[in-house]
């Protein structure tokens, strides 16, 4: 694990122009912005089709609130871009953070729900009307993926707290002894 | 009269332990659930607006009326941890000209939420395209703040120590 992390830490520095960018007074705050700008799309989008798969607003067919789906990927890849900025300028603040690392877990299951939504029901819920039956196992999807984007964002923001301080880049084995240990 | 009112409250118990408080309970997770109200006030709010503008046609626009507790617990939310934020620092958020754009922007985005919904509004598409420029303008000024304050706390202040 200790030696994938140094070897993801060497190539996320390889990235200096971002890096420079990211070091001028406006470079972080901007690009945080456009992270929680991201983040408040994405939540709100789906938040609001996982509330109508739960079974809200159950008048209205499923399908027809598949379009918002667009703008949380929108949402995400806003959040991948101004994330990946963040790991390139300071990237052993995310290796060796356990905030992060509960943050991608999140992340993963996040996305391997969609994928059983998608793999498993998608067909099913395309064709479904407004009012009828839906298979019960979406309620479930729905508030998983709540749950687990509200878990996303919550990891996200106690990042900070959870920074590996006093750690100096690329030192090998004294660097993860001082910083894993925290 | 200001520095006397700064230097009370944040000697109060709660400011102190805003402050100092190892706990991740404390300040982080305020600033955490800070962060949650946002997504569920701003967030629902944009998804409503992008139906407005015309997203998602065959929803009708009156079934983002359901949606509204999640926004109005979502405001509630960020109201109580504003405050608690707020309580923490209160000398850096006051002494910030941008901490009071972004309570205007947040007002103005909160009162379109209503405006947007009655029956006689006019221009819909160019509210919905306003009120998320509020909130794209809000978080930004969120953000902001946490970089352009001029005093951390009152002893700053006192001493005329500015930061960062």
């Amino acid at each position: 694990m200790s030696e994938w992390q140094l070897w993801l830490e060497r190539l996320l520095l390889t990235a200096e122009p971002v890096a420079a960018f990211m070091r001028t007074a406006w470079g972080w705050p901007t690009m945080e912005s456009v992270h929680f700008v991201g983040l408040t799309m994405l939540f709100g989008s789906i938040a609001v089709w996982d509330l109508r798969l739960i079974g809200m607003a159950s008048s209205v067919p499923i399908a027809a609130f598949h379009r918002l789906v667009p703008f949380s990927v929108l949402g995400f890849a806003l959040n991948a871009a101004s994330g990946s900025t963040f790991l390139m300028t300071e990237p052993d603040q995310y290796i060796y953070n356990p905030a992060f690392h509960f943050k991608v877990l999140f992340l993963t299951l996040a996305g391997v729900n969609i994928m059983v939504f998608y793999a498993l029901f998608f067909r099913r819920v395309r064709a479904l009307e407004g009012g009828a039956r839906a298979p019960a196992a979406l309620k479930v999807i729905g508030a998983v993926s709540l749950v687990c984007w509200a878990a996303v964002i919550i990891c996200g923001r106690l990042i900070t707290f959870y920074r590996p301080a006093g750690c100096i880049p690329d030192q090998a084995v004294g660097f993860i002894a001082t910083c894993i240990v925290r | 009269m200001l520095v006397s009112f700064l230097v009370w409250l944040e000697s109060t118990a709660f400011s102190v332990w805003m402050r100092e408080s190892p706990s991740v309970f404390a300040f982080p997770m305020i600033l955490a659930a800070h962060t949650l109200g946002l997504v569920l006030l701003a967030g629902i709010d944009i998804a409503h607006k992008l139906r407005v503008l015309g997203v998602a046609p065959h929803v009708p626009e009156a079934t983002f009326d359901r949606f509204l507790p999640f926004m109005w617990l979502g405001l509630w939310v960020n109201v109580a941890s504003g405050i608690a934020l707020f309580v923490g620092y209160p000398t850096k958020a006051i002494t910030n000209e941008l901490f009071f754009v972004k309570l205007a922007l947040i007002a103005s985005a909160v009162v379109l939420i209503k405006v947007i919904r009655r029956p006689d509004r006019r221009a819909p598409r160019a509210l919905a395209v306003l009120s998320i420029a509020f909130w794209v303008a809000t978080i930004a000024a969120g953000r902001f703040l946490a970089y352009t304050y001029h005093y951390l706390d009152v002893d700053d202040l006192i001493s005329g120590r500015r930061r960062p």
